[in-house]
């Protein structure tokens, strides 16, 4: 099946494979580019995340092999992690096919599978785990609004010790 | 004339005191630190959960999420699971912004739907600041993308240390629609960040269209 949808993949394999590049793609375990849900029914959206563009690393993707064209991955501001998302198109055929993306910076360029299938995932469905990193500390700081009202407050005690010091030394009795 | 005067300066004195016991008090509380409301241990999972549970609904991605007794109320984004298999986040830039797990159920669907969404970003406090002050029976709605809306009720809100996080309580099968809501809590260490999760429990118990 991979074979044949290889084929479908037209232009961007051929460039890559020319290139002499296309072994490292699919040697590793994770693959570069994170599809989510790897295996999509035609009409859904597929999210598409990679840390391989360095810190604030964008990249351009290209869905062309399903027929969903361009879309664009932005840093996310988590690492180095850029994400994008396409939609497939409800014409979409069932295969295996090629999602490209180039990193803005460098133009590395990252594959991954999605696999199109007419009726949902069969196998089990992956869970997340573990816990989720939602909170950087930041609502932990001074008030802003408190300490404007402080620092007004504040301002307004001195002007009034000012006067009556300014009184006080005319000998206005105090 | 004199009288006059004397009182003038009284009032310019009662106010000057008053602004600067005012000024103290308020700098001094601003210095604190602003922690994010946590569940009390009566929120915690009861035996049982109330509320009867409602039928079904087929499955539609999610577009909304309102949740009226702590004033959310923001649209979501589809997530999907960072290499190391933990859910990940939305973008932390937008701080009005939710996400969902695009892979898994759909909320109002049976099983289990999750949404997950910031406590705070670098500027301040986020969608879920207050998710930790939520109480149990409190309703939250989300807006489908079929035109309806699935509404579910709170059975329980919790808080997970990052260590020991139960996967199974949070992310295991349901055999009837419901929906976990997460959000960073816990203690805050300046090291590590936040030292767990708070996790609402509900399921659902009615729909609009």
């Amino acid at each position: 099946m991979r074979r044949t949808a290889r084929l479908l993949t037209g232009t961007a394999l051929t460039v890559t494979a020319a290139a002499g590049v296309i072994a490292p793609a699919y040697a590793a375990d994770t693959p570069e580019l994170v599809l989510s849900p790897a295996t999509a029914v035609p009409g859904t959206d597929v999210r598409v995340t990679t840390v391989a563009c360095g810190d604030d690393g964008s990249a351009t993707g290209d869905a062309g092999a399903v027929g969903a064209g361009r879309f664009t991955l932005a840093a996310t501001g988590h690492g180095a992690e850029a994400a994008g998302r396409f939609r497939v198109p409800p014409s979409a055929q069932p295969g295996t096919y090629e999602i490209v993306a180039t990193c803005a910076d460098g133009g590395r360029e990252l594959h991954g599978d999605l696999v199109v299938s007419l009726s949902p995932a069969t196998s089990p469905q992956v869970r997340p785990r573990g816990s989720v990193k939602t909170g950087v500390g930041g609502a932990l700081g001074p008030d802003p609004v408190q300490t404007a009202a402080g620092v007004a407050a504040l301002a307004v005690a001195a002007a009034g010790g000012t006067w009556l010091l300014h009184r006080r030394a005319r000998g206005d009795g105090i | 004339m004199r009288g006059k005067k004397r009182r003038g300066n009284t009032a310019i004195a009662a106010v000057t005191v008053a602004a600067l016991c005012a000024g103290a008090w308020l700098l001094h509380g601003a210095a604190g630190v602003h922690a994010p409301p946590q569940p009390s241990p009566a929120e915690a999972r009861a035996g049982g959960s109330a509320g009867r549970a409602a039928p079904a609904l087929p499955p539609s991605p999610p577009d909304r999420i309102r949740i009226p007794s702590i004033r959310v109320d923001a649209p979501l984004t589809g997530l999907g699971l960072t290499p190391a298999g933990s859910l990940d986040v939305p973008p932390a830039g937008e701080k009005n912004l939710a996400g969902w797990y695009e892979a898994g159920t759909t909320p109002g669907e049976r099983g289990t739907a999750i949404v997950a969404g910031h406590v705070d970003n670098a500027e301040g406090p986020a969608v879920f600041y207050s998710l930790g002050a939520l109480k149990r029976g409190a309703v939250i709605e989300v807006d489908r993308r079929d035109g309806g809306t699935a509404v579910f009720t709170v059975d329980a809100v919790e808080v997970y240390g990052v260590k020991d996080f139960p996967d199974e309580k949070v992310y295991g099968a349901a055999g009837r629609p419901e929906l976990r809501v997460i959000t960073c809590g816990g203690g805050y260490s300046r090291s590590t960040g936040y030292q767990g999760n708070v996790v609402v429990f509900a399921h659902l118990t009615g729909s609009r269209h």
